[in-house]
């Protein structure tokens, strides 16, 4: 958009590309550092956004003298980390070790961007943690990830408001309509919750509570159902949501979403485990009033998707797989790890391994929910986690044409549905595209 | 001998110019259109690993059969056609305001409306986003009390969105370069003009709009190509808000949504090699007519 000088770059890909293979000439190659043993301790590099990620890694350090982890934070996945990662592989140049999050680990995978660790996952390590994480990272047979946190759903909300409102803690979604009318009688500016546009992770979670399975591998074809009653049903429910003006329409996380939350305009957020950490550090003036309460269902029973959560994979680069697999291990599977981080007073992290739960719940200061037992919400919603959700390979482009399509439903240009069947139809020509045998 | 010897110092003398150009032009270019003719296949459920295979021109006729793509270029054509005449209108009227002699305070002015070109186009566009958000932005609350609502995110608001921050960015850019052409115009004539009994909005359009014609060519002609390279701002519009404006509002962001999004660099590069010709034929276009247009003038 600059006349006076982007007429030398009619090719910003081509360039780009040519200057990621420039820079992969010069690094990389620095011989195999695989060992642990030796008295030189081995460098690594990690790359994440989670919060809290700084306060682990100082813990490692500190503790550790055979390993050193340097720790680059990046932009979260969806706000370019991703591409990032992307490209610093391409370009020779990636870290040892980085985030991903589950929906989008299928897709670095199918791109040759991480290693094969299933050499260094040995069983005894893998059933420590939930099963359906487990699940989420093995894929052709194969573990890719070590899972960090499960990130079960969960609905916060403004106690004070909702009492005095005079409106329930919903159950069911039944209910949760009910209530949405009610908190918009009492005050005509306020809502009970957002639809975000820009998230589609967040109505697939809705999707996977509600038992839908948009991917599902049988054999070697990948069959693509996004049409099914459960998913049919979340679409419509959100839909008239919409239209009836009980939730607002704002991207997550936006200056707008976050600034109506100052202000009382929205006084529910419907998230996953790892949202408690971000409200507190968000709204610190509002402590004292949220509460945390198991995401309303379908049939009043728990139910939960997953909505986002991390896991450690390792580039394909990288020669220091046993050592950056050791310190994923450290992160996800002990006390001191993860005590480390909830510490750092911006996470509220619910990890995949059971064990370390008692201590998560601990280390997490509860004061802003006004010492709720809010683990013990996560813990219920984890275990109803449903086990049939699997990702497909091209996160990347179904998400893409979901969240374009979102845009225009927040607009009134189109609906979730048809957002939904634009995100499926970009899929299963993408699988084609790529050479994959698909149905749906 | 003399020959000889010129031809070296030419020689000499353009050798930077021609590593330069060859590095960060033609390679890149060449790149560019390499990659565009591969793609990537992968077996089984896709995890095995994939690799590249030469797929001719089908990148091209995928870009080409994607109605995304498309509609980026039925959104410059819109952009264009509201955009050009705007700033080109708009730049001049005040360059020429500032030279007529009514004007007061000039350096003031040729100041105050270059300042906003200082500022860079991704902080200008945040500015705008901002300034554009209901229940944030003063303006939009002050409309909305006057009783003008305005989604300025909405499908029919996302085009003039976009298009008054690049005017905000570059009026005045472009103003200065038609006053600094309207400085050299000579003086004499248009004290010839005024003898002559013609009045200052006589002197402007007959006198001294075509005198500084030159000028008035290149700045559409950069303003052509810089309009199909719209991207930072629509791009900041996207990221930051649930608006109408997609990933694929214009073909830049089209090749750029296809690499890094969707990993499909075969597909971003031919999306960049055509959205570059397309640029080619139109400099060579708009050159042209303006070209033919002087010469009979």
């Amino acid at each position: 958009m600059s006349p006076s000088w982007n007429r030398t770059s009619p090719a910003i890909v081509g360039a780009a590309t040519a200057l990621a293979v420039l820079t992969a000439c010069g690094g990389g190659g620095n011989g195999s550092n695989d060992s642990t043993d030796g008295t030189k301790p081995v460098s690594i590099t990690f790359w994440g956004w989670a919060k809290g990620s700084k306060e682990v890694v100082d813990a490692f350090n500190a503790s550790h003298k055979n390993i050193r982890v340097k720790y680059e934070e990046i932009p979260s996945g969806n706000a370019g980390g991703y591409a990032k990662i992307s490209n610093a592989v391409k370009a020779g140049n990636a870290p040892d070790l980085v985030s991903i999050e589950y929906p989008m680990l299928p897709e670095f995978v199918s791109q040759g961007s991480v290693q094969d660790i299933s050499g260094h996952l040995t069983d005894d390590v893998k059933k420590k943690f939930l099963p359906q994480a487990v699940e989420l990272t093995t894929l052709g047979g194969k573990n890719w990830a070590v899972p960090f946190d499960a990130s079960p759903q969960a609905f916060y909300y403004r106690k004070d408001l909702f009492t005095k409102y005079g409106v329930e803690v919903p159950t069911t979604w039944d209910e949760f309509r009910e209530a949405a009318e009610k908190v918009k009688k009492a005050d005509g500016k306020a809502r009970i919750g957002t639809f975000f546009p820009d998230d589609p992770t967040t109505f697939q979670a809705m999707a996977w509570q509600a038992g839908a399975q948009w991917f599902k591998a049988e054999g070697d074809t990948w069959k693509v159902d996004t049409s099914d009653a459960a998913t049919t049903k979340v679409a419509a429910y959100w839909q008239g949501l919409l239209d009836d003006g009980l939730v607002r329409n704002n991207a997550s996380f936006s200056p707008e979403w976050t600034n109506s939350l100052k202000s009382g305009g929205t006084i529910g957020y419907l998230g996953a485990s790892w949202g408690a950490g971000v409200l507190t550090g968000t709204l610190p003036e509002q402590s004292g009033k949220w509460a945390v309460a198991p995401m309303p269902s379908w049939d009043g029973k728990p139910a939960s998707g997953m909505l986002g959560g991390s896991t450690f994979a390792v580039t394909k680069g990288s020669d220091k797989t046993g050592a950056a697999v050791e310190f994923a291990k450290w992160m996800t599977t002990t006390e001191d790890g993860i005590k480390a981080r909830i510490a750092s007073g911006t996470s509220s992290a619910f990890p995949a391994a059971a064990e370390l739960r008692p201590a998560a719940k601990q280390a997490f200061d509860a004061t802003y929910y006004g010492g709720q037992d809010i683990y013990q919400v996560f813990e219920d919603a984890g275990a109803s986690i449903s086990p049939h959700w699997a990702w497909g390979p091209s996160t990347g482009t179904t998400n893409t044409v979901i969240k374009d399509e979102f845009g225009r439903v927040a607009r009134g240009g189109a609906t979730i549905a048809d957002a939904v069947r634009a995100g499926h139809d970009a899929t299963v020509s993408e699988l084609k595209k790529r050479g994959l045998k698909v149905e749906g | 001998m003399k020959a000889t010897r010129t031809h070296t110092a030419a020689g000499v003398l353009l050798t930077p110019f021609f590593v330069l150009f060859t590095l960060v032009m033609v390679v890149p270019i060449g790149y560019a259109v390499w990659l565009s003719l591969f793609t990537e296949k992968q077996s089984g459920l896709g995890f095995g690993g994939k690799e590249t295979v030469f797929s001719g021109l089908a990148n091209y006729a995928a870009a080409l059969g994607d109605p995304a793509f498309r509609e980026g270029f039925a959104v410059l054509l819109g952009y264009c056609v509201f955009y050009i005449p705007l700033m080109i209108g708009g730049a001049l009227a005040l360059a020429l305001l500032l030279d007529s002699t009514l004007a007061r305070a000039r350096r003031f002015f040729q100041l105050a409306l270059f300042l906003p070109h200082a500022v860079p186009g991704i902080i200008a566009a945040l500015i705008w986003v901002y300034l554009y958000t209901p229940q944030l932005s003063p303006v939009v609350d002050a409309m909305e009390a006057g009783g003008i609502g305005f989604d300025f995110f909405a499908p029919e608001g996302a085009l003039p969105s976009v298009i008054n921050i690049a005017l905000w960015e570059w009026l005045g850019y472009n103003m200065v370069i038609f006053y600094a052409a309207l400085q050299a115009v000579d003086r004499s004539v248009l004290e010839a003009a005024t003898v002559d009994g013609a009045g200052a909005w006589r002197i402007a359009l007959s006198i001294k709009v075509p005198l500084i014609r030159a000028s008035v060519v290149m700045v559409a002609l950069f303003t052509v190509i810089g309009s199909l390279q719209l991207f930072t701002e629509p791009l900041i519009i996207n990221k930051g808000t649930g608006s109408s404006v997609t990933s694929t509002w214009t073909p830049n962001m089209y090749a750029y949504t296809a690499a890094f999004d969707r990993n499909d660099y075969g597909l971003a590069a031919a999306a960049s090699v055509l959205l570059a010709l397309t640029a080619a034929l139109l400099s060579f276009a708009v050159t042209r007519f303006t070209g033919r247009k002087g010469k009979k003038a």
